[in-house]
């Protein structure tokens, strides 16, 4: 019984330990990324070209959300791989976020227009919905319900790990 | 002197400030006040909203205002708030299968404790 008890309080903190090791250090995700899966927030917007969008026009639709701004740097470091993907005819809708129509626009004429289309969210209020914390930000969103979510730059290992394996299990693009 | 005290004050830019949320009743804005210390800001290292400053928290806070408007009770505000942002974003877990171990494990430590206290009394 001794020999028991001894035994018990050796092995009981041991165990307890390594429960929340496992729990903790379980990898759920790779960082920075989630694949929730939801529809997309109801929305009502214009485009950077002044016409209305609305949630049905991109219902059914697969294509990849991008979010940026004129005024974030992060999305300049991003933009050559988006030009990239655009050329592998992948679809980008931009969520030009917090920006001044005008910014957003030279900034695009400047760069270069990876985008097939960009909402203009000038409060913020769809990206609010969507749960973006900052610029950039990208959404894999197939058959219109949002699947992977990425915060931070995407670049070819982001873009390998995080969305190409979705891509193929769907077979989309 | 007292004309003085006039100027100063007339000029004194508290009159021109107004509160940035304009609640309808003092219980609404008791009920904002709780919900920004209960809810994690995104982008701040454990941080509350109600600390922070930065321009998605300003954004939730007038979003938390807008819901408290609309009638909306916290559970559907911190709903809201959780399945975007993580349910790492309230500071009070909820009793969910993830949290029974966080919740539960130091009333197994204590009984199993006790039960050893007791053993080792009798014996």
């Amino acid at each position: 019984m001794k020999l028991l008890l001894k035994l018990l309080i050796l092995i009981l903190p041991i165990s307890f330990l390594l429960i929340f090791y496992i729990l903790l250090t379980e990898d759920k995700s790779y960082p920075g990324a989630d694949y929730d899966t939801y529809d997309l927030p109801d929305f009502e917007l214009e485009s950077l070209s002044g016409d209305k969008i609305f949630k049905t026009s991109v219902e059914n639709k697969d294509l990849l959300l991008n979010v940026w701004a004129s005024w974030c740097i992060t999305c300049r470091v991003e933009h050559p791989f988006l030009m990239n993907l655009k050329k592998q005819g992948i679809p980008i809708l931009g969520l030009n976020y917090k920006d001044e129509r005008e910014d957003a626009i030279s900034w695009l004429n400047k760069y270069g227009n990876p985008y097939k289309e960009n909402i203009h969210d000038y409060k913020g209020t769809l990206a609010l919905d969507l749960g973006v914390t900052g610029a950039p930000e990208t959404f894999l969103i197939i058959n219109g319900k949002v699947v992977a979510h990425y915060q931070g730059e995407v670049n070819e290992v982001i873009w390998n790990e995080v969305f190409v394996p979705f891509i193929k299990k769907e077979g989309v693009f | 002197m007292r004309i003085f005290f006039i100027v100063i004050f007339s000029l004194s830019m508290n009159l021109l400030s107004d509160s940035i949320y304009n609640f309808e009743n003092e219980e609404d804005e008791i009920r904002f006040n709780i919900l920004v210390k209960e809810i994690r800001c995104p982008k701040c290292t454990s941080g509350s909203l109600s600390s922070s400053n930065a321009p998605i928290s300003q954004d939730l806070k007038l979003k938390i205002v807008e819901m408290i408007k609309e009638d909306k009770s916290d559970e559907e505000i911190k709903e809201y708030i959780s399945t975007r942002f993580g349910i790492d974003s309230l500071y009070e877990p909820g009793l969910t299968k993830d949290t029974y171990f966080l919740w539960f494990a130091p009333f197994l430590l204590l009984i199993f404790a006790l039960t050893i206290f007791i053993i080792r009394k009798t014996e």
